[in-house]
């Protein structure tokens, strides 16, 4: 399922990350990465020098990491306890934030660990969070405004050294590595920093997790509500265990928060378990808050399955969590893809477990994202409607389609990008990007590129489409083709055709045609573009557009603006 | 002690080979060359030999172990010339220490 090609990766520092490109080049997790190494010891001159081998056939990403000192000439003064003026300190931090800024341009993705300081330097701890005097509160304050600065860069990404310190714990610094090696960390620190950053490069790449599939008895309360009745369930109450099942959903309802959609597969009787749900005081999670739920006596994968077609997802979507080991083993080997955790058999264990998964990596988070539970629930009352009409236009026409039509501005660059690294199905030409790379292209002369905003009166299923044209001499080609499958088969399709269409026509340019590039998955795309025939005529993978014939935007669709 | 020595050197070899391409990995054995013409291990990998080798010394037998003062940098070719030659060289240290 995923790239088997190496990442490469310029590895800058103004230490020695010899350890770090060894537990990277080594670790098994995806993306495999190559490291390539930059001179040693001079971050900044690495980071201006773009002639420098490192930068040479465009690495996949970056990670730069340094120490505070080497790039802030008045944090080395600040060390040696010189009086510096904090302002004078955070201009060498804006100097810094431009070259990494600058360097973003030659790489996908860029990540910058933040600044740390020897947890072994406790001299002066008294005063070491004041204003303007203490090195710690100096480097927090060097670290936001780092932050800040990078958030401006579409594919810089800072993480939290500190996370990785602490994982580490006394082994964290190694003054023999130091002064042996110039190597500041232990092993532990690189190590954890291979795992965060891997993980944030899987979520770039959009491979992050969508939805989390749970089992009920002893997985979302403890006890068997079949046999037990809600009422004698342990959830929350003055019992360790019982709070331990509340954080748990607690944990569930936080990630629901950052748009991770809630499922439910479990053997028990539909009714009985729904009953617990609705009724125990003590749950978290309410029946709203599951996107669905496959409830019965049932084979899980079987489940499974279905569930993930109900919301059309694929199996690397999903995380399944069930205190069972049997049933784990059991959806492991059927559905490699499935993510299934090794699951402590101890509840204390299980809120610390779930939060500790390094799978829902985002990038970025879209207003899609926050949302994405309301609108499968909005999918749902689609597919009641659909059941109660007697065609498929009668359905389109009640549910009163609107699209709304943009160009690509910065507002909905991070949406898009996701879109366009997500979508597998229809899509024409699967080629991936980062946020900075698809503005340039959308930004020189001879491309266009729309997003389309779908909303029904069932709600707003948000920024689901993209189309884009290349002007060519007397043609115009579809480079882009996407839409989520979220809104498919309702001609939304048609619509993204017709706005291309039409403004190639404003244009003066009456050819139109749309290169099918095959992957494993997009054969919808494939069966979309045949199915047009005859507005759309097939050469082999080519499919161009019959001038003479006219495309409209289909009836049922208000389209803004209007074409 | 003999014994608890290899065995700490053999989880010492697990740590660095996390450190190594698979074609280059060390192996568990006390004749393994360390340094010196058929020496497996750069400047970097003996760096970290010396480090990971004192930080599991005091961990697992609960021993302090200095590997890097003049006494081992002076005769660091023997010292480090196999696991063995390392073993005995900490076991040497070790007793001393009583």
């Amino acid at each position: 399922m995923m790239d088997k090609q190496p990442f490469r990766c310029a590895l800058v520092s103004d230490f020695n990350l010899q350890n770090f490109a060894g537990y990277v080049t080594n670790d098994p997790e995806f993306p495999a990465i190559q490291p390539i190494r930059a001179p040693f010891g001079q971050p900044a001159a690495t980071l201006i020098d773009r002639d420098l081998p490192c930068w040479q056939n465009t690495p996949d990403a970056a990670v730069i990491w340094t120490q505070p000192q080497a790039v802030v000439p008045a944090f080395k003064a600040l060390l040696n306890y010189e009086q510096v003026a904090l302002q004078k300190v955070l201009q060498q931090v804006d100097e810094y934030c431009a070259l990494l800024v600058n360097m973003s341009a030659r790489v996908k993705f860029a990540v910058v660990p933040s600044w740390v300081l020897p947890s072994y330097r406790s001299v002066f701890g008294v005063i070491d969070m004041q204003t303007e005097i203490g090195l710690t509160n100096t480097l927090m304050r060097m670290n936001l405004r780092l932050a800040e600065n990078l958030e401006k860069a579409a594919n810089i990404y800072v993480l939290n050294t500190q996370r990785w310190i602490a994982q580490a714990g006394v082994q964290a610094f190694s003054p023999k590595l130091w002064y042996l090696g110039k190597i500041p960390f232990g092993n532990e620190v690189f190590k954890a920093a291979v795992r965060d950053i891997k993980a944030a490069l899987r979520g770039m790449l959009g491979y992050a997790r969508k939805l989390i599939i749970v089992d009920l008895d002893d997985t979302l309360w403890g006890g068997i509500v079949g046999d037990a009745g809600w009422e004698n369930l342990v959830l929350g109450g003055h019992h360790h265990i019982g709070e331990a099942y509340v954080d748990f959903q607690q944990a569930l309802k936080s990630m629901q928060n950052r748009g991770i959609l809630l499922a439910i597969v479990s053997k028990n009787e539909e009714r009985i378990a729904l009953e617990a749900i609705k009724k125990h005081p003590e749950m978290i999670l309410k029946l709203e808050d599951f996107a669905g739920w496959r409830i019965n006596w049932q084979d899980k994968v079987q489940n499974i399955i279905d569930l993930m077609t109900e919301l059309n997802l694929g199996p690397q979507a999903a995380v399944f969590i069930d205190d069972s080991p049997i049933e784990r083993a059991r959806v492991k080997e059927s559905l490699p893809e499935v993510l299934v955790p090794d699951w402590p058999e101890d509840p204390l264990f299980y809120p610390a477990t779930l939060l500790s998964l390094q799978c829902f990596e985002m990038p970025s988070l879209s207003r899609e994202d926050l949302t994405r539970t309301t609108m499968y629930l909005s999918e749902n009352k689609r597919r009641e409607l659909k059941k109660t009409v007697s065609s498929l236009e009668e359905w389109l026409a009640r549910l009163c389609i609107r699209v709304q039509v943009e160009e690509l501005h910065p507002a909905n660059l991070p949406r898009a990008t996701q879109l366009l690294n997500k979508t597998n199905q229809m899509n024409l030409s699967t080629r991936r990007m980062s946020e900075a790379e698809l503005m340039v292209w959308a930004e020189q002369d001879p491309h266009r590129l729309w997003t389309m905003r779908v909303s029904d009166k069932f709600g707003d299923a948000g920024l689901t489409g993209i189309i884009s044209l290349e002007i060519q001499d007397r043609s115009a080609q579809i480079v882009d083709f996407i839409l989520s499958c979220r809104v498919l088969g309702r001609k939304i399709e048609e619509t993204m055709l017709a706005t291309a269409i039409h403004h190639a026509l404003l244009l003066g340019i009456e050819t139109v045609y749309a290169q099918y590039t095959p992957t494993a998955k997009n054969k919808p795309c494939l069966d979309f573009f045949k199915s047009l025939a005859p507005r759309f005529q097939q050469q082999g993978d080519c499919f161009v557009r019959d001038r003479k014939l006219p495309f409209p935007v289909p009836e049922h669709i208000e389209i803004d603006p209007a074409l | 002690m003999h014994a608890k020595i290899t065995q700490m050197l053999f989880s010492v070899i697990d740590e660095l080979n996390q450190l190594r391409p698979p074609d280059e990995y060390l192996t568990k054995d006390l004749e393994t060359p360390i340094t010196g013409d058929s020496g497996r291990l750069d400047s970097a990998g003996l760096i970290n030999l010396i480090a990971l080798t004192e930080q599991k010394a005091a961990a697992e037998l609960g021993r302090p172990l200095l590997l890097t003062d003049d006494r081992t940098l002076s005769q660091v070719n023997q010292v480090f010339r196999t696991l063995g030659t390392l073993a005995d060289y900490i076991h040497l240290r070790l007793n001393e220490k009583k």
